[in-house]
């Protein structure tokens, strides 16, 4: 089985557990939570800072997961995604509402290091992921290190001018026209 | 700002996937996103595009406990009248009255981020759906109430040798007035007629016939009518 069949497969079984969970099956949502909860949890993580901060996030998850079952458009789009955005908005909903101190709470150490750790992690996304590191290895430094920032890290603009040293108004732009060179490289 | 503009609305849903959209900007656009089904297919897209970027990191087990946590949240929240569990048990007077001043909080800002802005362009003025089945069409007019747009949606499903047609219900014993076919897919944007736009004007109800394909020659419904939506004038 090639990555990407690994891939559709786990987003099938992962659809069929949201459309089980709209039923009220409780161990469809154990089986989710046993996919994804640790893959959810780094995301989490690296956007919180502090692990029970993270924790106490990934159970707000799985709540919502819970109650939007019912929502989740198979035909519309991937599974994984689904419940990736779901988590990822829940971290920035939660740094918004803990005022999380980037500066006083991320060690140094992680900080420094490479916001991905290796391509070959993403292949297991399938054929979109590889998509995604063949356009990325496209832009420029500058563009590429403030979407990793922003995206792995939850970094505001704010945040990225403080981390680089780089005006605001140069981070945005960098960002902008990142993503509008992602897109259209993606689109190609 | 304006908010038809496709250009601006893909900007938008790529920074708020990556997560540079904040404060009032952010709450304003999620409530944006899912009242308009256009831009949410925007911030679909960004998530299928950006989503993998997450999937480098490497996974962190979860503490032992946590999965025990969510299990009872969920059955507290399933049981029937709210206060169940410790956690509702817990101190109810104070819970109400920090549940009332955030609830305070978010109207005022709400309100407040709501006023500094445009109204938007396009508006949701009708959502089309069977008793229980999914939405089949999103009824959308511009500020004005010039243009209508049409947007097929999950519950669509074409029936071979027919299109479905859309219609304003006025008031009393007066004609339904047609407001053109509706798309079996994706979506469809017409310029309203001053009939049209005075049906509507005065309609409560909107309704869905089934016709001959390209809709009735005859001005009035000839098939059976499918489905009855109330019609939001805000």
């Amino acid at each position: 089985m090639s990555n990407s069949d690994a891939a559709n497969s786990l987003d099938d079984e992962l659809a069929q557990l949201v459309q089980a969970c709209a039923a009220r099956d409780r161990q469809a949502l154990r089986r989710i939570y046993d996919l994804m909860a640790a893959q959810m949890l780094a995301s989490l993580v690296r956007i919180l800072k502090r692990r029970a901060l993270a924790e106490e996030a990934l159970q707000d998850v799985f709540v919502s997961i819970w109650q939007r079952a019912a929502q989740f458009d198979g035909t519309r789009g991937s599974a994984r995604i689904w419940l990736l955005a779901i988590a990822r908005h829940r971290a920035i909903d939660v740094l918004r509402s803990e005022r999380v101190d980037l500066y006083r709470e991320a060690d140094v150490e992680q900080m420094a290091e490479p916001a991905m750790e290796g391509a070959g992690d993403w292949s297991s996304a399938g054929r979109s992921a590889a998509a995604l590191a063949r356009c990325f290895a496209e832009l420029s430094g500058e563009q590429r290190r403030g979407i990793e920032l922003a995206f792995v890290n939850g970094y505001s603009h704010a945040d990225i001018a403080r981390v680089t040293g780089e005006p605001l108004g140069t981070i945005k732009s960098w960002i902008r026209r990142g993503l509008a060179s992602l897109r259209q490289c993606l689109e190609r | 700002m304006r908010h038809d503009q496709p250009q601006l609305i893909d900007a938008l849903a790529s920074e708020y996937v990556l997560g540079t959209l904040r404060g009032a900007a952010r709450r304003r656009f999620e409530r944006w996103q899912s009242a308009e089904w256009h831009v949410a297919t925007r911030v679909r897209a960004w998530e299928g595009r950006l989503m993998p970027l997450a999937l480098g990191l490497a996974p962190i087990a979860p503490s032992p406990g946590v999965w025990e946590r969510i299990e009872e949240r969920i059955r507290s929240a399933d049981a029937p009248p709210a206060p169940a569990g410790r956690r509702a048990r817990a101190r109810p007077a104070l819970r109400a009255l920090a549940a009332v001043l955030v609830l305070c909080a978010i109207f005022a800002g709400a309100y407040v981020a709501w006023r500094m802005t445009e109204p938007l362009h396009l508006q949701t003025v009708a959502t089309i759906k069977g008793a229980q089945g999914p939405v089949v069409w999103s009824i959308q007019l511009d500020s004005r109430r010039e243009h209508l747009r049409a947007v097929a949606l999950a519950g669509a499903a074409a029936r071979p040798g027919h299109s479905f047609e859309l219609w304003a219900l006025p008031p009393g014993k007066a004609a339904p007035v047609s407001l053109g076919v509706l798309p079996d897919a994706g979506e469809l944007e017409r310029t309203l007629t001053d009939a049209q736009r005075a049906a509507l004007a005065s309609a409560a109800q909107v309704a869905v016939s089934l016709e001959p394909p390209g809709g009735s020659t005859t001005g009035a419904p000839t098939g059976p009518v499918l489905f009855v939506a109330p019609l939001n004038r805000a």
